[in-house]
């Protein structure tokens, strides 16, 4: 008895004492199960195509983003494409750190159009973790530029609407990819046999080169790539440079893009690498903290 | 002999476990800002341990509870600076003794020794511990960009105030 007494005693001595020795691991009990993976991409768009990324809240962002002219059109007489520069401006805001929305104007077929974007699911890791992100964006977009074809047209078949689900993963702090499926619906097409929606899929990633440099990618699939009226329509894709500075992030890429609304980048694509149609752009964002 | 040891045993159980203080609350801010930027960040999910018979003192935060004031600055903080993703958390190891913590600060995987002012009262079933320090941002090789390098401050000027609890 008196054997097995002693015995209790010293272990509880010895439990005691080695709770002694970790006094330091009651921090780590304190260390949250869970944690939200941030900075998946450094831009709220890849090249063209969205990305899961919004501003945080109250955070206003502009945008201005320029596709200039191709290698192959009289390059030099045309101060490396900078004289046939296609412009698209962006003011967004966001009202939380998930929601998001915007305006933006581009020069191709003069189409002004809004947005709005939902981080709908987040990322996680530890306990528990979940293996990606999911943003929702959806954009209406209105074609202001004159019809050429002698047609007088409704106001509304000036409208497209992009709808699409961005499914991201941060694979390391160095690789993200995304995966966007989506559509666009347009409520004018040239022909009666033409599909009004059309299916799309993004696929992109970047690579960190360093702490402020990425390496980004892109490309688009579609459903439905040619018109009645003869229209062929190209795969958009890119590569370009991230670089972060600061309150701005460059992105300079090569694509074979003019337009940046997304209907017409996406879905009206006409321009191929193959032919030379490649196009040196940058987008440069900037925000402002106003809340 | 063994009324002996289980006294001891006693002895040892009783007073030890009553002596350490915990806090999961703790407040740590710091300010790294110059006259061309704020930048200030605070979190408030610091936690803390002291063993008043010993003089153990601990401190752990996660890096990405530190709140900015603006969200960009906090995302460049994790992804840039600090690197939050491979050391996600800040940490004081040592002892509280007249006036001093003195123990190793770990902070972006690298591991300092300090001997800080602070101080530390007890009242009832309370401590609370206070200290102001400077973090040399070179010694704990947290890059910065020529670029910025003049709207940081190189030392950020540290505070902890943590209010702990007797552990029952």
């Amino acid at each position: 008895m008196s054997r097995i007494l002693s015995f209790f005693a010293l272990l509880l001595s010895v439990t005691t004492l080695s709770a002694q020795d970790d006094l330091f691991d009651l921090l780590d009990e304190s260390v949250p199960e869970t944690q939200t993976v941030f900075a998946t991409f450094k831009g709220t768009q890849l090249i063209n195509a969205p990305t899961n990324e919004t501003p945080g809240k109250g955070v206003l962002q502009y945008v201005i983003a320029h596709r200039f002219g191709s290698f192959t059109d009289d390059y030099l007489y045309n101060f490396f494409g900078l004289d046939n520069a296609q412009i698209r401006m962006q003011l967004d805001y966001g009202i939380t750190d998930r929601l998001n929305i915007g305006i933006g104007r581009s020069s191709v077929l003069k189409v002004a159009d809004s947005f709005v974007k939902y981080k709908a699911l987040q990322q996680r890791t530890g306990a528990n973790a979940f293996p990606f992100s999911l943003t929702l964006n959806s954009s209406i977009n209105y074609r202001a530029a004159r019809y050429t074809d002698g047609i007088d047209h409704d106001r509304t078949d000036r409208i497209s609407y992009y709808h699409t689900a961005i499914f991201a993963r941060k694979w390391n702090p160095n690789i993200s990819t995304l995966f966007s499926p989506g559509l666009v619906h347009w409520n004018m097409v040239p022909g009666r046999d033409d599909p009004n929606t059309t299916l799309h899929a993004t696929l992109g990633g970047r690579v960190k080169l360093n702490q402020r440099i990425a390496l980004t990618g892109e490309f688009s699939l579609m459903t439905n790539s040619e018109l009645s009226n003869g229209s062929t329509f190209t795969v958009p894709g890119g590569v370009g440079i991230d670089i972060e500075t600061g309150g701005h992030v460059f992105q300079i890429h090569l694509s074979n893009t003019r337009a940046m609304s997304n209907p017409y980048w996406l879905s009206r694509n006409t321009f191929s690498a193959l032919d030379g149609s490649l196009f040196l752009g940058f987008n440069i964002s900037r925000v402002f903290t106003v809340r | 002999m063994k009324h002996f040891f289980i006294a001891i045993a006693l002895l040892l159980v009783a007073p030890l476990s009553a002596q350490q203080y915990l806090t999961r609350q703790g407040t740590i801010t710091f300010d790294a800002g110059s006259p061309l930027e704020d930048i200030i960040a605070k979190s408030e999910s610091a936690s803390a341990v002291y063993d008043s018979e010993t003089g153990k003192l601990g401190v752990q935060v996660l890096m990405t509870s530190f709140v900015f004031k603006r969200a960009l600055m906090q995302e460049h903080f994790n992804e840039n600076y600090v690197e939050s993703e491979t050391y996600p958390k800040a940490s004081f190891r040592g002892t509280f003794s007249d006036g001093r913590a003195v123990g190793t600060l770990t902070l972006h995987g690298v591991s300092k020794e300090i001997d800080v002012p602070a101080s530390l009262s007890l009242e009832g079933d309370v401590a609370k511990l206070h200290t102001e320090f400077p973090v040399s941002v070179a010694d704990f090789e947290i890059g910065i960009p020529k670029t910025v390098a003049n709207k940081i401050d190189k030392e950020a000027k540290t505070t902890v105030d943590c209010t702990l609890k007797l552990r029952q």
